[in-house]
């Protein structure tokens, strides 16, 4: 186990090309050892060229991998004993599931009476116990992305585990109790668990420390309540949360107001030195407040749509040319043309080039 | 309708059965003819309609100073070499065909896919066209009418089919497996040996069903680069053709030539459509 430093990294698969595009632009970041950390972005925002690169998987265009104070960089896949999870699984089809297992294990000359040992703990962690000696190969879908898992938890010393959409082809009942066991090994061995996934509650429900990535850069890194609370950015605000964040152009009024259209709003940040003409508020469905009067930072809207998710109910409206989102509780009345809905100044958030001020 | 569909599925199976099977049935029939039983119209059942001979199959095991061929040396002969040059292949096709596959190799404009249609391009040729270098080469190597100089020429026709198929079915095979196997600990020769090529099995044994058949048929090579010291069982099955055709041990010959193959396809058949071997990815 290791804490996993990279260092000025960045990588384009078209080294040679005059006008190369990076997948991965040029970041720092550091992994603490035994964290439990969600690498979240949209498909083809560079989270697997990340995780290969810290496997070695490939070799990043600039920068160095450090695991603590060692230079990995140059240093081959099977030298740096990390685990690796596909999103589909991959299985070694002619061996049994036990020797999948074991296989990671006598790779690294382990002694046979340990890496039984071994093997069946796993197995049991992982329901696999009963088809130890069947094929891999007959196995259904989940069962093989067991044993994906399966090997990468067997070696107790790996550097980190990292998981790249492991449980994609998992049933959702089982996704749960899967995400569950690996926050108990994460619990119980220490082991740097990197989850990465585009599906945000999987992050959120399994992190400690989310890393919301977008077109190759790392756009947030915090806890799950920062990335809800506080998006550093309007692609976190829209990317974090169902629904997205609400998001407005607006223009600044004075200290601490803002206008969007003819409505004006308190906010708590002190926008006067913004000098952008690019001025957003983002504020989350969920801070949105159904009142009876009118009262500051209130608006009338006109109610498109009232949906009930059993749970709550999601009003969708809207003001001058703007659409609204407001997540309310289930048992409130929601008149169904005209609603005067709430926006908490300390729930606005002020987005100056799509950054937060 | 599904009973129509079953009759028509039925039918056309005993159809396509018959047609396959049929001239078979003709060659062994024919292989216990004798000549007045060949040239006197078509007969079909043994001892209603002819009396059976062993004449045809006796020709071949006799030596030629009591009018025969003796294939049992070429026979061998034909074994031997394309046993050989075809586990040569299939080891050498792999190698190259899993290097093509995974490995991005560049020399100037020439790129992996342009490697690969260079190897295929030997099978394009007209084999009388290679016919006049190979004899010329072996000639210097002085290897000319021996089993070496044969191997070594059928090695470079039959690579190309290795190289060829195994290319096809490792660009099927998921980077990932190779991956998988060098974070479980493998450096790269390991990854191939104990878990690509273990999964490879299928792939191997097409190839090396496809390098038998065309190294056991060749009789264009075997005849021009052979003369007395070494022949294989084409050029001597050939050798029986005289004023006379002798359609009775032309018949034997062909039944015993195709023999292997199809005890080959026959093996190799039952390991592909057991199917513990084949789709052993993912």
């Amino acid at each position: 186990m290791a804490k996993i430093i990279l260092e000025n990294i960045a990588h384009t698969y078209e080294p040679n090309a005059s006008n190369p595009i990076f997948a991965l632009k040029e970041m720092s970041l550091s992994w603490a050892d035994g964290g439990r950390y969600a690498l979240l972005g949209p498909s083809g925002c560079g989270k697997t060229t990340m995780l290969n690169i810290m496997s070695g998987l490939v070799n990043p265009s600039h920068g160095k991998v450090f695991f603590d104070e060692r230079d990995v960089t140059s240093m081959i896949t099977e030298e740096r004993n990390i685990a690796q999870v596909f999103q589909f699984p991959v299985i070694y089809g002619t061996m049994t599931v036990f020797e999948n297992l074991a296989f990671p294990l006598k790779c690294r000359q382990f002694p046979e009476d340990q890496i039984e040992r071994k093997v069946k703990e796993v197995a049991e962690i992982l329901n696999l116990q009963d088809y130890l000696n069947n094929r891999a190969k007959g196995l259904t879908a989940d069962q093989k992305q067991l044993i994906s898992l399966g090997r990468g938890l067997v070696r107790e010393d790996v550097a980190a585990i990292l998981m790249d959409e492991p449980l994609t082809v998992i049933d959702p009942d089982l996704k749960f109790r899967l995400r569950r066991k690996l926050k108990e090994i994460n619990d119980k061995y220490k082991t740097t668990l990197i989850y990465v996934t585009h599906d945000q509650n999987e992050a959120m429900t399994f992190a400690d420390n989310i890393i919301v990535m977008d077109q190759g850069e790392v756009v947030q890194a915090g806890s799950p309540k920062d990335l809800f609370e506080r998006p550093q950015t309007t692609f976190v605000g829209y990317f974090i949360g169902s629904p997205a964040m609400n998001l407005y152009e607006c223009s600044a009024s004075s200290k601490n107001e803002i206008s969007i259209g003819v409505n004006s709003f308190k906010v708590q940040t002190n926008i006067n030195n913004s000098k952008s003409e690019n001025l957003k508020l983002g504020i989350r469905s969920e801070y949105i407040t159904v009142e009876n009067e009118y009262s500051d930072n209130s608006l009338e809207a006109d109610v498109i749509e009232v949906e009930d998710f059993g749970n709550y109910k999601l009003i969708t409206a809207s003001f001058d040319s703007f659409k609204i989102k407001a997540k309310v509780k289930r048992e409130l009345d929601i008149p169904s043309e005209k609603v005067i809905l709430k926006l908490p100044a300390e729930h606005c958030c002020i987005y100056e080039d799509n950054k937060l001020i | 309708m599904p009973k129509l569909y079953t009759f028509l599925k039925y039918f056309f199976v005993v159809l396509w059965a018959c047609f396959v099977i049929a001239p078979f049935l003709w060659a062994i029939s024919t292989s216990f003819k004798d000549f007045n039983s060949v040239t006197g119209g078509a007969t079909y059942i043994p001892w209603l309609q002819f009396e059976p001979t062993l004449d045809g199959w006796s020709v071949l095991f006799k030596p030629g100073s009591q009018g025969g061929i003796n294939i049992i040396g070429p026979y061998f002969n034909s074994i031997f070499v394309t046993l050989t040059a075809s586990l040569i292949s299939i080891v050498l096709g792999t190698l190259a065909a899993y290097a093509l596959s995974r490995y991005t190799f560049k020399a100037g404009i020439v790129k992996n896919n342009d490697i690969t249609f260079f190897f295929i391009s030997q099978r394009i040729m007209p084999p009388v066209v290679l016919s006049i270098p190979f004899f010329i080469f072996l000639s210097s190597l002085g290897l000319l009418d021996s089993l070496a100089g044969l191997i070594l020429v059928y090695i470079v026709l039959l690579m190309p089919i290795a190289v060829w198929i195994m290319v096809d079915f490792f660009n099927r095979v998921p980077r990932e497996i190779d991956e998988t196997a060098l974070i479980d600990g493998c450096n790269p020769f390991q990854a191939f040996f104990k878990v690509v090529l273990p999964n490879s099995v299928p792939g191997m044994l097409v190839a090396g069903l496809f390098c038998i058949i065309f190294g056991w048929i060749d009789f264009f090579f075997a005849f021009i680069l052979t003369f007395t010291k070494v022949q294989l069982l084409p050029v001597k099955i050939v050798a029986l053709n005289s004023s006379i055709t002798p359609w009775w041990s032309l018949s034997a010959a062909a039944l015993v030539s195709v023999a292997p193959l199809i005890i080959v396809a026959f093996i190799v058949e039952r390991y592909l459509s057991k199917g513990n071997l084949s789709g052993a990815l993912k």
